[in-house]
């Protein structure tokens, strides 16, 4: 007990024998200094203590209300603000542990990190003081030194943990993500000298750590989140420009109806909704700290419906798929399947892990915005998303085994032209993201690593674009098939043509079809022979078995077998991404963090380049 | 023990181990009296407690400005360790920040959704196989 105190209690202890007229609050000591007692709804004021850092030509203050209580205030900042007497200069000249000794860079940094009066940004100082707690909680509990020789004590040297370290060594770690322009990829040094003390800085005579190489390239790796972050945004908006223009053509042009392209419009709706709340996400949350820092409701709700869209979209491939799987390997006839259940699986489960999501987020990890993607709750997302991909990819490779057998026991040219499919497709697949195989990590170079950024980045924002322009819009196939609708359309306006779905006629020159991938297998004996079809250029197949099969056209081979190839592949390279975010999540500084979880939605737009022409003509004339 | 605040002065060009004493005296005192007022199952609670251990660190920085020592050093571990011996030794040790919910919540939490798909996208399945078959 201090000598202050004890005399406080002293005097207390005499004034409990007065006899007072009205309320007041009594005496009380508050660690610092002791309260006269005092009547209600009066100030009390006296001088600050004589302590290090205080003034004591300063007054404290402190107000004793109507019933008599003292009112307190919870921080002693509030209480003795008026004590504190350091000046800025003061905290110039000291350099803070281990950041560097240039007082000019240091201002920012040292300002917040040294003066708790000076506004601090609140969640760097909580992350400090947690860092601090665990770092001394660690200390007491881990054992002692057991090894023989020198070493340096275990420390805390203001922002980082170290461990006892033997003597002459070098010790490293990440840096801490406290500040925005801390790059916690790289490493912080120090070093445990020969005689078992820590490395002081000769200037200073400090114990330091070396904590330069954390903002030595930041500016650098900002610059490039930013441009990155552009060319997100471009490329999501190019996708749903090119989806937009899709979908207008799948509903304009009603002769292209069908249970097939429903699913297809179905599937380009969630894309460009996807794409939508990315893009909404990243320019109204990412980029913007003043919304986290608020953490509206807002934003969580937005994020909610990100995930959502999310599943949306994986789910729609995966009917896409299940759609494929039950049309061509469970034996079909071009009879229409009900598609509610698809809707439901589509549009409505999706709502079931993003609900669960947001009920965990909030109840576990709600962070502001739920921005953080280091949270293992994420998979409550992406584990279905992913079951879903390997699901679908399963259908696929089923669905390509069954082309590739039925293809082969035909003993046709098809071999030549799967051979050309096989090609396109190997064309395609650097386009679409396998490149994700070979490359599965970033390089830890970092000049090697940006330039992987960027390839993987223009690859996946731009590659659509390019598909689809080298495919569809400069493909002669393509051009006299838009020249073809457009005349048909002309001619036939007003006609509803649902020939190349139901089960008539094969003339081909009615309608070209792109979408039936109707692989009929009759169940008589007659199935080998179906398909006769293809010549090189013509994608129709011509049954001729002698009896007039009940699909009109049917497109087989390189049309559905290439896409089927990519959706396997797509879907593949899809799932390497999200296994790639993950260790990614590692490896990020902190403008990364929400950066690149959105990047990965891009490899989708490829794909849905692709499908969206519907000119795979079947029918080529 | 107590240093007189005429002492203090004279202490003004270099660190000594007074420090220790100093925080010990004035900074520990404040920090008791808060968690005093805490209930001691509070003390683990990192809500209650935030505010004070920041206190608590802002003063042994303030006294370590005023008596030109640099902080932290070794005075202040020790001094920490003391603390953290005394009022957290049987706190959990995963630090306050969010955190993961542990194992036996997230597996759960992950493991059901993932059952769910699968077993809806069976169910869709099996639907389309039917309604294929009742051609």
């Amino acid at each position: 007990m201090t000598q202050s105190q004890y005399k406080c209690l002293e005097l207390l202890g005499r004034d409990g024998s007065h006899n007072k007229t009205g309320s007041f609050c009594s005496r009380f000591w508050d660690g610092l200094l002791c309260w006269d007692e005092t009547p209600a709804g009066n100030f009390a004021s006296q001088n600050c203590p004589d302590y290090p850092s205080f003034d004591p030509l300063e007054k404290v203050t402190k107000y004793c209300d109507e019933s008599g209580n003292w009112v307190h205030s919870s921080s002693i900042n509030k209480t003795w603000s008026h004590c504190l007497t350091f000046s800025k200069e003061k905290i110039k000249t000291l350099p803070v542990h281990g950041f560097l000794e240039t007082e000019t860079e240091l201002d920012p940094t040292a300002e917040s990190q040294v003066s708790p009066v000076v506004t601090q940004k609140v969640e760097e100082r909580k992350k400090i003081i947690n860092g601090q707690y665990k770092c001394f909680e660690k200390m007491n509990r881990d054992q002692p030194y057991n090894k023989s020789g020198p070493y340096c004590n275990r420390t805390w040297d203001g922002w980082l943990c170290w461990d006892d370290t033997p003597a002459g060594t070098y010790t490293s770690q990440n840096c801490p993500n406290y500040f925005p322009d801390f790059d916690s990829t790289e490493k912080v040094t120090k070093y445990c000298d020969e005689t078992g003390n820590w490395f002081r800085h000769p200037e200073t005579n400090r114990t330091w750590s070396n904590y330069t190489l954390c903002i030595a390239h930041t500016k650098d790796k900002l610059k490039m989140a930013y441009i990155l972050y552009y060319m997100a945004i471009v490329g999501h908006a190019l996708s749903i420009v090119s989806l937009l223009i899709s979908l207008a053509i799948f509903f304009y042009f009603r002769s292209l109806s069908c249970q097939r392209i429903t699913l297809h419009k179905n599937l380009f709706c969630s894309y460009v909704l996807n794409s939508a709340f990315t893009i909404v996400n990243l320019i109204t949350v990412v980029n913007n700290p003043k919304v986290v820092q608020r953490n509206p409701i807002g934003c969580k709700v937005l994020h909610f419906f990100h995930m959502y869209m999310l599943g949306c979209n994986y789910f729609w491939m995966l009917c896409e798929g299940i759609y494929l799987h039950t049309l061509i390997v469970v034996a079909v006839f071009a009879e229409e399947q009900h598609l509610h259940w698809y809707y439901l699986l589509g549009w409505g489960f999706p709502l079931v892990p993003a609900s669960i999501h947001a009920v965990a987020r909030k109840k576990y990890f709600d962070d502001n915005c739920w921005m953080s993607v280091d949270t293992h709750l994420l998979y409550v997302v992406h584990g279905p998303i992913m079951a879903a991909l390997l699901v679908n990819l399963f259908f696929l490779l089923n669905i390509v085994r069954v082309l590739v057998t039925k293809l082969r026991d035909t003993h046709r040219a098809e071999s030549n032209m799967y051979m050309k499919a096989v090609r396109a497709t190997l064309i395609l697949v650097p386009l679409l993201g396998i490149q994700f195989v070979i490359f599965p990590w970033r390089p830890e170079n970092r000049l090697a690593g940006e330039i992987y950024d960027y390839i993987m980045h223009i690859l996946m924002n731009y590659q659509g674009l390019l598909v689809a322009t080298i495919f569809c819009f400069f493909n002669g196939e393509v051009q006299g098939t838009l020249k073809r609708q457009w005349m048909q359309y002309k001619t036939q306006w007003g006609q509803r043509r649902r020939e190349h779905c139901s089960t008539r006629s094969t003339s081909y020159t009615a309608t070209s079809i792109t979408e039936v991938p109707a692989f009929m297998y009759h169940h008589d004996c007659n199935s080998e022979h179906l398909n006769g079809k293809q010549t090189e250029d013509s994608e129709l197949v011509a049954l001729k078995t002698g009896e007039t099969y009940n699909v009109q056209s049917l497109c087989v081979g390189k049309a559905v077998s290439v896409e089927i190839l990519l959706k396997a592949l797509f879907i593949f390279s899809t799932a390497l991404l999200l296994g790639v975010e993950t260790q990614r999540k590692q490896k990020k500084i902190q403008t990364w963090d929400a950066f690149f979880f959105f990047f990965k939605c891009h490899s989708k737009a490829a794909s849905v380049r692709l499908l969206s022409h519907p000119f795979w003509a079947c029918g080529h004339k | 023990m107590l240093i007189g605040p005429v002492n203090l002065s004279v202490l003004t060009t270099a660190c000594s181990s007074h420090y220790g004493n100093v925080i010990e005296e004035f900074c520990l005192a404040k920090f008791k009296l808060d968690m005093e007022v805490l209930d001691q199952r509070q003390w683990c609670s990192w809500e209650d407690t935030v505010e004070s251990y920041g206190e608590l660190t802002n003063c042994t920085f303030l006294v370590a400005l005023k008596m030109n020592c640099f902080w932290p050093n070794r005075m202040v571990d020790e001094f920490f360790i003391r603390v953290h011996r005394h009022y957290f030794h049987d706190c959990s040790m995963s630090g306050r920040l969010l955190h993961d919910p542990p194992n036996r919540i997230l597996g759960p939490f992950i493991v059901v959704p993932i059952l769910v798909t699968l077993l809806m996208t069976a169910l869709v399945v099996w639907r389309s196989k039917r309604s294929e078959g009742i051609v």
